[in-house]
């Protein structure tokens, strides 16, 4: 291809400028309220919106917001497995996806599946695997997916919620509710259910996700990162937990507003 | 992952057992089976170590090479994991049968090294925002039997430990160019402190207890394990539950102490040793592969 030598060529690498635009969040006021007003050291999740049944072809389905982190999860199965020679007799299979939108998060992603979503399906799958009875669903597998449209912080914790909403939708039989709650801990404080700026900012401090079975009161998923003290983690279980109980309300009620949209009650008349 | 077949009796033989505090091989619940590391076993690595703990052997290359720091910190260098399940460990690993579980150990290794205090990237800035040094941290799972997490720490502690990175020269020419020279000396080099490099420590429940150190028979037997991270100073670096079960608050809350303790334990006999094996030097007998 002939090029245009009068012309001045752009440098050969480039940045994106919001790399050195969220510079500034660095500095958010480390005690105090926090930015959207809620408190710090106590179990202060953001408010949810939550609904089931979205998605018609979706055996199950479910939308979840809170604050802007806004992601969605549907369910496909029980059904037969496409691969038959991964096909169990004794108990079904679960899989999960879980993906970041390329638009989600201040810097574009790429579409394709990289290791931190692999990472965060992981999670998801260790996470909703102990609450689901895959016993009642012998050569069948049940596909979980949840897509990521908007990052503000703390997707896996809502994914995970999500993620059960929608199982509960499809009607699979579960053991519990599966609840996510995380937080981030920075200098002697911790922020619960913290947005992507207070995520990005906590440099020193680690971040801890819990998901949590509320009424059989088990912990089927942790994750931490970042350095802290053993008493420091110990208490963030208890306030995560803390927070799933916030929200575990919430869920019922979207879930017996789904079920009477559904089935609508016998009119009085 | 390599998975044993145990029946219904063995089971129930190895639940009572560590019920009791007393584990099929004769260890008690918080004891780690006979551990062995040598270090500067791969010639072409700038720094490697082998590990055996009973029958899982770990081998760790370490390469260091000249890079780009990344954008957001100009004055860091930064490690690369990778972790490969070759189909010697278990037949499964065969084509792309490791690559899940390769991922899934690779992760988990950034989310340990994710912070500040771990390793100081600083001292592999080689000029901010141009040239720093990238270490490649290579992990060759050569056979699996169990507890592969907290062999493959031991053994990049141990590489880390053993890493020699050569010192450089920047000069820079009339032209405001800079030019790197590497020393020729290959005794003038720079070593890594590796005193808050975390251990991982991975805990079984195996019915109402848990044990440190599982074998996979043990492995089979247990629901949920939880991984924990921990520096020579006692702090978490890192906490995952892996497994397919679901843990109480109470028992998670009980393993990480139980983990904390034991990782204490486990750092300084460890760094003892590989400062004796370095002060051998040259007259150190080697033991490779077939010892």
């Amino acid at each position: 291809m002939p090029t245009d030598t009068k012309r001045v060529r752009g440098p050969e690498v480039s940045q994106s400028p919001v790399l050195f635009g969220c510079r500034p969040a660095a500095v958010l006021p480390s005690h105090g309220p926090r930015a959207d007003g809620r408190q710090r050291d106590q179990a202060d999740v953001r408010p949810v919106f939550v609904r089931c049944g979205l998605v018609s072809q979706a055996n199950g389905s479910a939308y979840m917001e809170a604050g802007s982190t806004k992601l969605m999860c549907c369910v496909y199965g029980p059904r037969e497995t496409e691969r038959k020679d991964e096909t169990d007799m004794k108990c079904g299979r679960l899989t999960t996806d879980m993906r970041l939108a390329p638009f989600s998060c201040p810097v574009r992603g790429s579409w394709i599946q990289g290791t931190q979503d692999k990472d965060l399906s992981l999670m998801l799958y260790e996470s909703l695997q102990p609450a689901v009875c895959l016993q009642k669903y012998p050569r069948s597998q049940i596909e979980v997916s949840v897509m990521v449209l908007e990052n503000s912080g703390s997707v896996l914790a809502h994914a995970v919620t999500c993620a059960s909403l929608a199982l509960a939708d499809a009607g699979i039989e579960m053991y519990d509710l599966v609840l996510g709650c995380s937080l981030c801990q920075d200098a002697g404080s911790y922020v619960v259910d913290p947005t992507y700026a207070e995520e990005t900012s906590c440099g020193s401090g680690g971040g801890l996700t819990v998901a949590f079975l509320p009424s059989l009161n088990q912990i089927s998923g942790l994750q931490s990162d970042g350095e802290m003290s053993e008493e420091t983690l110990t208490a963030g279980v208890r306030t995560c937990i803390e927070g799933c109980y916030k929200l575990y309300p919430v869920i019922q009620q979207a879930l017996i507003q789904a079920l009477r949209r559904a089935a609508p009650p016998p009119s009085e008349s | 992952m390599a998975t044993v077949q145990v029946s219904e009796a063995e089971k129930v033989y190895i639940l009572h057992g560590i019920r009791d505090d007393l584990r099929v091989d004769g260890r008690g619940c918080e004891d780690y089976r006979h551990m062995e590391i040598e270090t500067d076993v791969v010639s072409n690595t700038d720094g490697s170590a082998k590990v055996t703990l009973g029958h899982t052997a770990v081998l760790v290359g370490i390469k260091a090479e000249i890079g780009k720091p990344r954008p957001m910190v100009p004055n860091e260098g930064y490690l690369e994991f990778f972790v490969d399940c070759s189909a010697n460990a278990t037949p499964e690993f065969e084509g792309r049968g490791g690559e899940e579980l390769g991922t899934e150990l690779s992760n988990t290794l950034y989310r340990v090294f994710n912070n500040k205090h771990s390793l100081d990237l600083r001292s592999l800035c080689i000029s901010p925002g141009e040239h720093c040094w990238v270490l490649y941290v290579d992990v060759l799972l050569l056979q699996c039997d169990g507890n592969l997490y907290d062999a493959m720490s031991v053994a990049i502690k141990a590489a880390l430990f053993n890493t020699k990175i050569p010192r450089v020269n920047i000069s820079s020419d009339d032209e405001g160019g800079k030019e790197i020279e590497l020393s020729d000396d290959p005794f003038d080099c720079m070593r890594l402190d590796v005193e808050n490099v975390p251990c991982i420590v991975t805990l079984c429940k195996v019915g109402h207890r848990h044990v440190v150190d599982a074998t996979l028979q043990e492995k089979a037997c247990s629901v949920a394990s939880l991984l924990i991270s921990v520096t020579h100073k006692g702090a978490v670096t890192c906490a995952r539950k892996v497994g397919g079960g679901s843990l109480d608050p109470e028992s998670v809350f009980e393993m990480t102490e139980a983990g904390k303790r034991v990782g204490k334990a486990l750092h300084a006999p460890l760094m003892a040793l590989l400062r004796q094996e370095e002060s051998l030097g040259m007259k150190r007998h080697k033991v490779g592969f077939l010892g």
